[in-house]
């Protein structure tokens, strides 16, 4: 399969699991390449939120602690900069804080930005995913570089036992490429 | 029915025993501690349920105290290290040693409660100086606007660690001082520790 259909066939999969919870901007109405991704998943299940990305990342959290597993979508590396507090140190952080208590199960997809056919500029093609697995103790960061892997991972951030997190990222110009 | 007996005294004793620890060297962490407003969040916990959320800052050993959790077993926490980040999760407890950290999470939880019918509510305390960024107001109009079950607590002591609250902003009545809001509770106290630590330099 293709890397799109294989997006979309993960996200059709988590669907399933009535914990699943995917929020985020244009999820629920049309915006960006990961919303088409989403378009059989049911609407009761997404959650369309303001453009505020460190209150969608602290808000992941605390859905995940009581008990939800959410898929928070950051369209870009670059917007998912905005929620490093939340991410790095709060989600990445609370296992250890709370003496294993606390172990939010939570999915994070990003992207790096498409530059083809139309390059967006610097500010929206950023791929941090090395300096994110530094920065990261407990969140597994996965990057998504051939269709074959996007469906294991996704498959293993839900059925992961481990109390981890995972950041799943994905190129944007392979959903029209690969 | 409070959770505790607890009276104010009995809070006041506990912060002095603390403060007694670390200023003897026995605690190799900050300590936050609290004074002067006993009797509000004695009121406040009046209405907070067992199995309700709580929600804090570095700021805690009172809700922990009223949330039920022994006091030996908070102060061998704080001893251990972690009063920054008092964490109990089998008393619904969460603190973030991060400014506004604590605040889009209690969101968080407060719209997984909505969403599956639960009927828990969070309570979720905040300094003066948290309370004026814009990450919380963010997640008090998220609250407000959909109705979710959690309150705010804005404790008011006037500064964030020493810089005078109103004098950094100019603004001499703060953004919750004399609005009647029905998620956000508002109350002033004057502590007698600084910031952090209690008052003597200790070196360790």
């Amino acid at each position: 399969m293709k890397y799109f259909d294989e997006l979309k066939r993960s996200m059709d999969w988590l669907a399933r699991d009535p914990r699943i919870l995917f929020l985020g901007q244009a999820v629920e109405c049309p915006g960006t390449a990961m919303t088409n991704t989403l378009k059989d998943v049911p609407r009761e299940r997404l959650l369309e939120m303001p453009v505020d990305e460190e209150l969608q990342m602290g808000m992941t959290t605390g859905l995940a602690l009581d008990g939800s597993v959410p898929v928070s979508l950051f369209p870009r590396w670059n917007f998912l900069l905005l929620a490093t507090n939340q991410l790095v140190g709060h989600l990445d952080k609370i296992s250890v804080m709370s003496n294993g208590g606390f172990t939010p199960k939570a999915i994070i997809r990003t992207s790096i930005g498409s530059q083809r056919p139309l390059h967006p500029s610097h500010q929206h093609v950023g791929d941090y995913t090395d300096a994110f697995r530094l920065m990261c103790q407990s969140v597994e960061v996965i990057r998504l570089d051939e269709p074959e892997q996007i469906f294991p991972a996704y498959e293993k951030a839900l059925l992961r036992e481990d109390g981890r997190s995972t950041l799943i990222v994905e190129w944007g110009d392979y959903y029209s490429e690969k | 029915m409070p959770i505790t007996n607890l009276t104010p005294d009995d809070l006041v004793r506990f912060e002095e025993d603390i403060a007694s620890e670390f200023n003897l060297g026995k605690i190799r962490a900050p300590v936050h501690l609290y004074y002067g407003c006993e009797q509000s969040m004695i009121e406040v916990f009046s209405q907070v349920a067992a199995s309700d959320w709580v929600m804090c800052s570095w700021r805690s050993h009172y809700q922990c105290l009223l949330k039920g959790v022994p006091p030996e077993q908070i102060k061998a926490e704080i001893v251990a290290g972690h009063s920054i980040t008092l964490c109990f999760p089998e008393y619904r407890i969460f603190s973030s040693a991060i400014v506004t950290g604590s605040l889009p999470i209690a969101t968080g939880v407060a719209l997984g409660i909505k969403r599956r019918g639960g009927h828990e509510k969070v309570w979720c305390f905040l300094g003066e100086m948290t309370a004026e960024t814009g990450l919380a107001h963010e997640c008090i109009k998220y609250a407000t606007n959909f109705d979710l079950p959690i309150h705010f607590v804005v404790e008011d002591n006037g500064k964030s660690v020493c810089t005078d609250t109103r004098a950094a902003w100019n603004q001499p009545v703060l953004s919750w001082e004399k609005t009647a809001h029905p998620k956000v509770t508002y109350y002033q106290y004057e502590t007698k520790y600084p910031h952090a630590g209690a008052g003597m330099r200790v070196q360790f």
